[in-house]
């Protein structure tokens, strides 16, 4: 039953997509913490991928799974080549082998997709072309689409703060996961031969340090928390102000990943003047990643910067500023790495 | 809904998911797995497991990725370098502020990978086939160390020392006490030529410069946040400020506007509230747009623009140069400059030691009647009357409509909101790139001249400085010790008070700058232009007027012979023409990467000279795959070090520990070069050589008595500035040298061997302590402990005081406060931030004001212009070819292409394109894109050039031009000292042409 997997609390996670530039510390952060092992080598737990898209891996959104009407929907497991390619280079050949300027350092095996592939492409006509950058990461859903899917019921959902893991001792390798994930975020280990994917960082949220795309990010754009936590940013943004959305809402795993939508510049018209008649970020576009909830959620942010532009308060903008790292941003989770964690020195 | 129901309404079975080989194996990873033993228990304590460590340090990368400086932690694990995290600790500065962690970016977050990376250098190794043919023999140090040290004295014996020449290149390896310090240091000993960063680089924006005499004016980050108005212009700030990005989107989120003017929609526009798409280098007509609009409507601030700027100074209408004194009266001072009052209703002298006007309020229109020495009658005109009618004439908005495609509407709003509004241009270094962007930088600056926008916080343009300035010179060649080294800073501070006293009314900032001139003439600092004009083939194309300014009445030859002739750049051309460049010694300087033009100019005409190419490194460069030597330096986590690029940009100064030992045969920089410098002598000795003669040195008596003439500071001054320091510079930087001396001189008389880079560094922060720049409890060992350092003053060097300001322990850092409010003047000719330009080559080519001048045709007449910037994913060439970095993109370099041009030309996404041009042709993959303009091609550096095929990336299509005004000299601002002053390469706005191609 859906209800089975409810937590007493759920760790969530909101990323404001105004602040993001695309810089990829964040998956960067996650890679050299938990994936740089053979057997991982195309696996980013946490991508950015620029919006409009055809994303990691390419296309996911064409894939299917999740639940439609919370019955399963077909979904369908994302080859290798959609993943994409991670290449690898003969520097020797180049280097010191002499042959001098006949060879030069590219991929042994030329790609044709990679996860960030479609970087800074963007869509639109010039000067009206748009994007946005969009970080994306397990959504330890609510309903998690991947446990549901798993027949040896490897996939657990902690009670404590709903973080979903794929018991990496039980894990069979059948990929089910991957194929009912409609996030299309889980990866398979060719050395291990198990699925694997994010682990929301827990050994570090269990010793109160913040997830390392979290407090990695320089663009301050993540906040995390508990969802019910109702003096913290997650809880206030979420469900009081109502500015930050699931990805995919019709996908029916309940994500607990939220976006704060992107407000683009104005217009502009053909003659250069700026065009303020609709937005350049199309709204069904946005509608079609986060849901019709991103029209009042546009709204209000659109009325509460105008209100501080008149030097007005605005409540709403203080907390997404984020005056104070890292306490205004990770909540419970503001402990410093090195003193938490499992160092020495 | 249970399990079996998911099972069914999923269409592939158990069966058919077994994979064997998912991807290629043989990833980049430390040479041993940093897991150490194998953890036990259930899979959570294995993971668990991972997220431990042994040791960990403070770190960052001391190179320039300006300002970087990020304070990282590194874990160290089993003796590798694991993983780094941003430390995080940064106390809160400005309470009005966001604070201002956790700074950092992707690519310091990969360090820890390059480090280990493929391609690092290993050994010492020795060329043995022909240049660039990759064949090499692996030798020893000694081996190595030798073969350079004859080199040099080879290159001594037989063309005299300044055939040796040395890159200041930007920090790249590290920093103080390695990187560029050490080399830098051997070479300005031995006499050699030490070719200027900003030269090289060209990160000088030379706009600002003519404009306050400096372009130095840097903020610290968090004063972005204050801006009321922020316009990201000719900056991709998104790419390139990823540490700091977040002030200008928390300034939008505080009320603040942000608009984005380039023209492609440039990465840096998506989080913009309004983005101008300007026609590629209409820059400056936008600008002036802008300014008429200020002007028409009177939006100025008439008060500002008589105080700080030249407006009001009188021009005359005969020879439309500026009314002097000696105008006037014979005799008079050639740079006394006029205003005429207003309420007097007669002429006044504008001030030249103070910028306070008091009584007399200058007109600003209008025209006058003067009657000069000689009798005869002018008519002269405040610079503000002569601008206005100008904009009027020539900057009416229907024509900047047809020049920048920008419509009217948008020019007066910009214009209302910046006379409204605390407004903060984010400019980057790309001006300086365009052949015309200092025209641009001129118009911009005015803008922010007329409504007042600089020297109060949230306001201002930007370029860089730094204020640890732990320079070459002001380190001990005597005993060393920190005495030593604050002896010298004491010396410089009595030679500054000299100065002083020689010239009353010189600020402290102008005798700081002439110091550094003189400085410059000593160690051998010289702008590249003149080493590239004779001994690396750009004659021939800085002569093609079409390519640049095609205002230039004469030749680009007869220019420079008159600048030479007029003794302009006395003691800079260098080496002298008729020498012959013989030892050339890059230490972490890509030189066939970053010169524009390099495979067909240096390649061609500057290697065929060279005797010994030596590369110190980290990576396996361009450079390196063309030298005959090759030695492997240490990187950034295996030396201690401050970072040199010690900006007013951010509040905190990170320290890199040494983490781990220097990997494969690496070896610090300090320690190369103080084995050199032995290694020399010895040689030396071996070889029965002794002493040696500099061609051309500066009389370095007749500089002192220019500056301080026997007596002005009375017998104890003489004694002590003129007798003992000078005498000692004497010494060092005289026209006969030896070869022993130059190995004791190098060691500070074995103070500072191999091995003493941390004694050095230890002892040499006494200079940031005794001038303020920290405080007076820093040392290595507390910087081991916290990681960084705050800085409370902009310290006793030149690039310090350019910012001039005071600085606030609570406050963000502005810049020019001391000309806005102390109104101290400003080190130009007209001693005020000048937009009139009277240097009789700037009347010739019609740039006496800003103005708009076309794109120069560089490459030829083909349909599409090539643009640029700083790529996401590199700092300079640090890290663009190490695979992990290569995994984050596309794997290789790539150009993007306007969807509509790419379909038009048969160019598909991912597929590999020729461009080519009337200089030469490179092949590069197309990333079809929405952001580029049509006609536009935007290719972001540092690629290496052997990631391209053949060798050739797009530098190769550069020509490389200079603007001959920027050879101008004997007037004001217009003379080299450190950074400044000096002709550089232009490499954007290239034109080009492209086809689809396939590569095999
Ligand atoms: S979430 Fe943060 S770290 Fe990741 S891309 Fe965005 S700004 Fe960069
Ligand atoms: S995002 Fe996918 S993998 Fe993560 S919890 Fe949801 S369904 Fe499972
Ligand atoms: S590379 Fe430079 S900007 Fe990036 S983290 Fe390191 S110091 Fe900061």
């Amino acid at each position: 039953m859906k209800e089975d997997w409810k937590p007493l609390r759920q760790l969530a996670m909101v990323i404001d997509l105004n602040k993001c530039i695309g810089c990829q510390t964040c998956t960067v952060a996650c890679k050299t913490l938990w994936t740089d092992e053979e057997g991982m080598e195309h696996m980013y737990w946490n991508s950015v991928n620029t919006q409009p898209g055809r994303g990691t891996p390419r296309d996911w959104e064409g894939m299917g799974g999740g639940f439609e009407n919370d019955v399963p929907r077909a979904g369908r497991l994302p080859s290798i080549s959609e993943f994409g390619d991670v290449p690898r280079y003969d520097y020797e050949r180049v280097f010191s082998e002499g042959h001098g300027e006949k060879e030069f350092l590219r991929p042994k095996k030329r790609p044709d997709w990679m996860f960030n592939w479609d970087e800074d492409q963007g869509a639109g006509v010039f000067p009206n072309s748009y994007f946005f950058y969009l970080p994306r990461l397990c959504n330890h859903c609510t309903y998690p689409a991947c446990a549901e899917a798993c027949p040896i019921k490897a996939i657990s959902k902690r009670k404590e703060d709903g973080i979903v893991l794929i018991d990496q001792d039980k894990c069979k390798g059948y990929r089910f996961c991957m194929e009912a994930c409609p996030y299309k975020k889980i990866y398979y280990n060719y050395v291990t031969r198990t699925s694997q994917k994010c682990i929301f960082c827990f050994p570090r949220v269990d010793k109160g340090v913040a997830q390392a795309c979290a407090r990695q990010c320089p663009g301050r754009v993540r906040f995390v928390g508990y969802l019910d936590d109702e003096r913290g940013p997650i809880h206030r943004l979420v469900n009081q102000w109502k500015v930050a959305l699931p990805l995919h809402p019709e996908y029916g795993t309940e994500a607990n990943i939220y976006y704060v939508p992107p407000i683009g510049p104005l217009r502009n018209t053909e003659d250069g003047n700026f065009d303020p008649s609709q937005p350049r970020i199309p709204t069904e576009y946005l509608v079609s990643l986060f849901g019709a909830n991103v029209k009042p959620a546009i709204e209000t942010l659109q009325t509460e910067m105008d209100k501080r532009r008149r030097g007005e308060k605005s409540e709403l903008l203080e907390i997404l500023i984020g005056w104070r790292w890292p306490d205004d941003f990770f909540s419970h989770l503001t402990k410093d790495p090195v003193e938490a964690g499992g160092g020495l020195s | 809904m249970d399990r079996r129901d998911f099972l069914k309404t999923t269409s592939v079975t158990v069966t058919a998911l077994s994979l064997s080989k998912f991807v290629e194996v043989g990833c980049e990873r430390p040479p041993e797995a940093p897991t150490g033993p194998a953890p036990t228990g259930t899979w959570l304590d294995r993971q668990r497991a991972k997220w431990t460590w042994d040791k960990t340090y403070f770190v960052t990368h001391p190179q320039d990725c300006y300002p970087g400086n990020c304070s990282w932690v590194g874990y160290v694990k089993n003796g590798v370098f694991w993983r780094e995290e941003q430390t995080g600790r940064y106390p809160v500065v400005d309470p009005s502020t966001p604070d201002w962690n956790p700074r950092g970016c992707q690519k310091g977050c990969m360090y820890s990978r390059v480090t280990y990376g493929k391609e690092r250098i290993k050994y010492p190794m020795r060329r043995v086939g022909p240049r660039g043919s990759g064949k090499w023999q692996k030798i020893s140090w000694d081996e190595a160390l030798s073969e350079v040290a004859d080199a040099i004295i080879d290159a001594t014996e037989e063309q005299g020392p300044e055939s040796v020449i040395v890159d200041e290149q930007p920090g790249q390896g590290g920093a103080f006490p390695h990187g560029v310090y050490p080399p830098l240091r051997f070479v300005a000993l031995l006499g050699g030529t030490m070719l200027d960063a900003n030269g090289i680089i060209n990160d000088y924006n030379i706009g600002q410069y003519m404009t306050f005499g400096k372009f130095h004016g840097v903020s610290s980050q968090d004063d972005w946040f204050k801006a009321e108005l922020t316009l990201i212009w000719l900056m991709n700030p998104v790419y390139t400020r990823i540490p700091a990005y977040h002030f200008v989107a928390e300034s939008r989120y505080n009320g603040g506007e942000v608009w984005t003017i380039a023209p492609d929609f440039s990465p840096s526009a998506g989080h913009a509230d309004r983005y101008v798409p300007l026609k590629i280098g209409s820059d400056a007509a936008f600008a002036l747009g802008v300014a008429h609009v200020l002007i028409e409507e009177k939006l100025y601030n008439a008060d500002f623009v008589r105080e700080q700027t030249d407006l009001p100074l009188l021009v005359r209408e005969d020879n439309k140069r500026y009314l002097r004194e000696s105008d006037l009266k014979k005799g008079g001072n050639e740079e006394q400059l006029y205003v005429w009052d207003e309420k007097g209703k007669k002429l006044a002298q504008a001030p030249r030691t103070k910028l306070a006007l008091g009584k007399v309020v200058p007109a600003l229109e209008g025209s006058y009647r003067v009657k000069l020495a000689d009798g005869t009658e002018v008519v002269v005109r405040p610079v503000f009357d002569i601008l206005r009618a100008r904009l009027e004439a020539e900057y009416g908005l229907d024509k900047v409509h047809a020049i920048t495609g920008i419509h009217p509407d948008v020019v007066r709003n910009l214009a209302q909101k910046m006379a409204a509004k605390r407004t903060n241009i984010l400019v980057g270094w790309c001006p300086p790139k365009i052949y015309h962007g200092d025209l641009m930088e001129r118009a911009m600056c005015l803008c922010l001249g007329l409504t007042g926008n600089w020297g109060r916080r949230g306001t201002g343009v930007r370029g860089w400085t730094v204020l640890a300035d732990m320079s070459i010179y002001t380190m001990p060649t005597r005993s060393g010790g920190s005495n030593d080294f604050a002896d010298t800073v004491t010396e410089l501070g009595r030679l500054v008070t000299a100065l002083e006293k020689k010239h009353p009314g010189i600020t402290e900032e102008d005798a700081h700058i002439e110091l550094e001139n003189i400085f410059c003439k000593l160690i051998g600092q010289v702008p590249p232009v003149f080493f590239w004009y004779h001994h690396a083939g750009y004659r021939e194309v800085w002569n093609r007027k079409e390519w640049g300014d095609t205002a230039m009445k004469r030749t680009f030859d007869e220019y420079l012979q008159e600048a030479v002739d007029k003794g302009w750049w006395d003691n800079y051309v260098r080496p002298a023409p008729q020498i012959e460049p013989r030892v050339y010694i890059l230490c972490g300087s890509n030189v066939l990467r970053r010169t524009r033009g390099a495979p067909k100019r240096l390649l061609e005409h500057l290697w065929p000279k060279l005797k010994k190419v030596v590369v110190v490194d980290v990576r396996m460069s361009t450079s390196a795959l063309y030298a005959d030597v090759v030695l492997p330096a240490a990187f950034f986590y295996e030396k201690a070090q401050l970072h040199s690029i010690t900006s007013p940009h951010l509040r905190y100064w990170a320290f890199a520990d040494k983490a781990i030992e220097p990997v494969h045969e690496s070896k610090n920089e300090w320690d190369i070069f103080a084995l050199l410098a032995k290694k020399v002598a010895e040689r030396a000795q071996e070889r029965g050589k002794k002493e040696y003669r500099l061609r051309q040195v500066v009389d370095i008596n007749k500089i002192i008595d220019a500056f301080i003439p026997p007596g002005i500071l009375g017998k104890i001054g003489d004694k002590l500035v003129r007798g003992k320091a000078l005498k000692e510079l004497q010494g060092f930087y005289g026209p006969t040298r030896t070869w022993e001396n130059l190995h004791k001189r190098f060691t500070a008389n074995g103070h500072y061997n191999a091995g003493d880079g941390e004694k050095l560094f230890d002892d040499a922060l006494v200079i940031l302590r005794k001038g303020g720049t920290v405080g007076s409890d820093t040392t290595l060992e507390k910087l081991r402990k916290t990681g960084f350092v705050k800085y409370t003053g902009l310290g006793r060097t030149p690039h310090g005081l350019n910012v001039a300001t005071d600085v606030k322990p609570n406050e963000t850092v502005n810049p020019f406060s001391w000309h806005t409010q102390k109104k101290i003047p400003y080190p130009t000719y007209a001693r005020r931030a000048q937009f009139y330009i009277d240097h009789p080559w700037f009347i010739e080519g019609g740039e006496e004001l800003p103005v708009f001048k076309e794109v120069p045709k560089a490459g030829g007449q083909h349909p599409f212009i090539m643009t640029s910037g700083h790529l996401r994913w590199s700092i300079h060439s640090s890290n663009v070819a190490n695979e992990f970095a290569l995994g984050l993109h596309r794997g290789e370099p790539f150009m993007f292409v306007n969807a509509l041009d790419a379909k038009e030309k048969g160019i598909g996404d991912g597929g590999y394109v020729r461009v080519f041009n009337d200089v030469d042709e490179f092949t590069v993959q197309a990333k079809v894109s929405a952001l580029p303009r049509r006609g536009q091609v935007i290719i972001y550096h540092a690629w290496d050039p052997y990631q391209f095929k053949g060798w050739r990336s797009y530098d190769t299509a550069i020509p490389g031009m200079v603007k001959w005004l920027h050879l101008a000299g004997g007037y004001g601002q217009f003379r080299f000292w450190v950074w400044n002053w000096q002709p550089c390469q232009s490499d954007r706005h290239i034109f080009v042409d492209l086809e689809p191609v396939r590569v095999a």
